[in-house]
């Protein structure tokens, strides 16, 4: 394995890759195909859907290159009859209308809920639109934007949606982002949050982050060569198999069969995770230059404006991970604006355990995740288990959030919501 | 004059230092029944196709095209781009939201209808191809749909075992061996290339040309036109920024023009692959 390449600048986030991560071949598998469709729970036939774009009044100035990023765009699918309100925020890098939050609506659009699904603060139209920063990544920061623009978004529903309760959800990130919104909310009580369902959720955002890093070393390598590499290997495997097929055009079914018969190792499950966490990382680190004027790879007096290739920028990104993000953007920019903080501070700040106490005595915060889920490690899942209870349920199977919308995981979440759980049965 | 439009400026300053402003609309439903019923469907049915035939010499991972894209006139293309995302997000989506309102059937209906007209371009392109069974197929779908498919509303042929088999001419061009050449992006088309551009225009001449059932000059070929536009849009899922990512642009472009490659070597090669093209630019 092409591992030990040249050492990256020691920062604190290289350590903590060193932990093995949980996963094995069948969580990988889960991972990268999801739940399979036969395995979702009953889904309704129709769900109305609305599209709320906001503009928020503490914006900051929309940078010309991210002109389409200004408003906050989150979905509503509202019951006629006063009813609970769930609110259900996505995973790392992705907005508020995922498959993943299709599934979510879905299920708890059924089960009698108004259901408003966000982005997560760490997608690049959050950042623009929401973020007070600029730069995400801080559990109780991106918490408290998050938090504000949930109180901006309720009061602008419509009056006729009437609201009894409110629940936060969240899956991967987003778990975590729920858990902090209510530990905010109980200070500020704007939203009276009841119940929070964090699945698969990171126990410490950086060291999950340094492990799929550390998948992306060993599985892609490193500099632009491995990503060349890999891409040059997908290329001709896809074009073979588009040859060998009669079809006249590509199109999503055949991506899907193609990524069946393509993606078949271990290694290669986890290169698609790695790439994929990696596409995402490359936006959050150019907003994050963007805002907080760290320079690291865009000039701060000369942004680049809308007409202006950003190849360059874009293949320098390819290769930088997670760690870059942290010691050259995320870190500089908060040290400067928190006089106490240092290095170690900020980093123990992104840790579940800030709420340590809170998850552990207060009956409403409840987690789903799987033994198999490479975002954690073995003493991060004990530390779930140990601090919720009866209250975290851990399956078997599903890696990370392969078993999301099946029908156990389903019924497990809604008993949780209804306060439910633990059930009596089991 | 000069008062009042102060007036609106100063209001909508005010306005958006106040408070934050928000708009709700309703969109499509998510119909998330039907979505798993096709997506079992789909994984069943590839599942069953899992044999492909290899008699080809294999592509190795050498013949690949770089990842970096042709595309001299990036500039222009970019704010068209712009203008496409823009015009989408204003008009075009809109209208095909409002569209997809309209009864399943209707809408199944019209969009039977223009692909039954489209036909007539591929009988064309196929010929020119020398793909005469696709050619033949394509006039038979034509013939039957036209007639008791009820003016191509019904697509009667797929139901007798003669799938759709969709081409152009920039598909024509590609068979006869021209390269892509520049990426270039369609204002309100959206993602193309220059041989594409023309294949474009190419393809409304011919119908234009023939004219069939006098739908292409005068008035009427106008709210066909746009009819036609609208379903296309609506029968897409994309949507523009729904990445919120600056790199939308590059990637859009990777993703189409790879797409192209591969089909285009699909196309020349089902015999094999011509190493000195594959070694050029991507799109050039």
């Amino acid at each position: 394995m092409a591992a030990q390449t040249v050492a990256p600048p020691p920062d604190p986030a290289a350590g903590l890759a060193d932990s093995g991560s949980l996963a094995d071949s069948a969580g990988l598998r889960a991972t990268v195909f999801g739940t399979p469709p036969q395995d979702l729970a009953r889904l309704p036939d129709k769900v109305p859907l609305s599209e709320i774009n906001i503009t928020l009044p503490w914006r900051h100035p929309v940078p010309d290159v991210l002109w389409f990023d200004g408003k906050l765009r989150v979905w509503l699918s509202a019951q006629k009859k006063p009813a609970p309100l769930a609110i259900v925020i996505a995973g790392t890098g992705s907005d508020g209308n995922t498959a993943k939050l299709t599934v979510l609506r879905a299920v708890l659009y059924e089960a009698g809920y108004h259901v408003l699904t966000m982005p997560s603060p760490t997608f690049p139209g959050f950042i623009v639109s929401t973020s007070s920063t600029g730069v995400a990544g801080d559990l109780m920061q991106d918490g408290r934007d998050l938090y504000a623009a949930m109180v901006e978004i309720l009061a602008h529903l419509p009056r006729k949606i009437r609201i009894t309760d409110v629940d936060v959800l969240g899956y991967s990130l987003g778990g975590a982002n729920a858990a902090i919104v209510k530990s905010i909310d109980a200070a500020e009580r704007k939203l009276n949050v009841h119940r929070v369902v964090m699945i698969n959720p990171p126990v410490s955002l950086f060291s999950s982050v340094g492990r799929l890093d550390k998948l992306f070393a060993t599985t892609i390598g490193n500099g632009d060569a491995g990503v060349e590499l890999l891409y040059r290997k997908l290329y001709a495997q896809l074009a073979n198999l588009y040859r060998a097929s009669d079809r006249l055009e590509i199109d999503e079914d055949f991506l899907l069969s193609a990524a069946a018969m393509t993606l078949k190792t271990d290694a290669e499950f986890s290169a698609a995770i790695a790439l994929s966490f990696r596409i995402d990382l490359v936006d959050l680190f150019f907003v994050g230059d963007l805002y907080a004027k760290t320079g690291v790879v865009i000039d701060p007096d000369h942004p680049p404006r809308v007409s202006e290739s950003l190849d360059s920028i874009q293949r320098v990104l390819r290769d930088r991970p997670f760690a870059d993000y942290y010691t050259r953007v995320f870190a500089p920019y908060y040290l400067k604006r928190r006089p106490d903080a240092t290095s170690a501070s900020l980093f123990a700040a992104n840790r579940l355990d800030i709420i340590g106490d809170v998850l552990h005595t207060n009956g409403d915060y409840y987690a789903q995740t799987n033994s198999d889920d490479l975002i954690l490690d073995k003493r991060e899942l004990m530390w779930l288990q140990d601090t919720l209870g009866s209250r975290i349920v851990v399956y078997d199977h599903g890696g990370h959030l392969g078993n999301l919308g099946d029908r156990r995981q389903v019924a497990d979440m809604l008993d949780m919501l209804a306060g439910r759980w633990p059930r009596g049965d089991e | 004059m000069k008062a009042a439009t102060f007036m609106v400026a100063g209001m909508l300053i005010l306005g958006g230092c106040a408070a934050s402003t928000a708009t709700i609309r309703t969109v499509p439903d998510d119909t998330p029944a039907a979505d798993n019923t096709a997506a079992i469907a789909n994984a069943t049915a590839n599942d069953a196709a899992q044999n492909p035939r290899q008699a080809l010499p294999l592509i190795t991972p050498e013949d690949a095209p770089p990842m970096y894209t042709y595309d001299p006139w990036e500039r222009m293309n970019r704010f068209t781009y712009r203008f496409n995302a823009r015009f989408d997000e204003a008009i075009f989506l809109p209208a095909a939201n409002e569209y997809r309102r309209a009864p399943a059937p209707v809408r199944e209906g019209i969009h039977n209808f223009f692909a039954n007209l489209a036909e007539i371009d591929s009988v064309v392109n196929h010929t020119l191809q020398g793909r005469l069974k696709y050619a033949a197929r394509s006039l038979e779908r034509l013939v039957i749909n036209s007639t008791i498919g009820f003016g191509g509303l019904i697509d009667v042929a797929t139901k007798l075992k003669l799938p759709a088999a969709p081409t152009g001419f920039a598909t024509t061009l590609a068979k006869w061996g021209m390269h892509p050449g520049p990426y270039l992006v369609i204002p309100l088309l959206g993602p193309s290339t220059l041989r594409g551009g023309v294949g474009f225009l190419a393809d409304y001449g011919t119908s234009y040309g023939i004219n069939a059932a006098g739908f292409y000059r005068g008035d009427v070929s106008w709210g066909l036109g746009v009819t036609n536009a609208v379903d296309q849009r609506a029968n897409v899922g994309f949507r523009y920024y729904s990445s919120g990512s600056p790199f939308e642009y590059d990637r859009v472009r990777f993703l189409y023009v790879r797409k192209l490659l591969i089909e285009d070597q699909g196309l020349r090669t089902r015999a094999p692959v011509n190493k000195s093209q594959a070694e050029e630019p991507a799109g050039k």
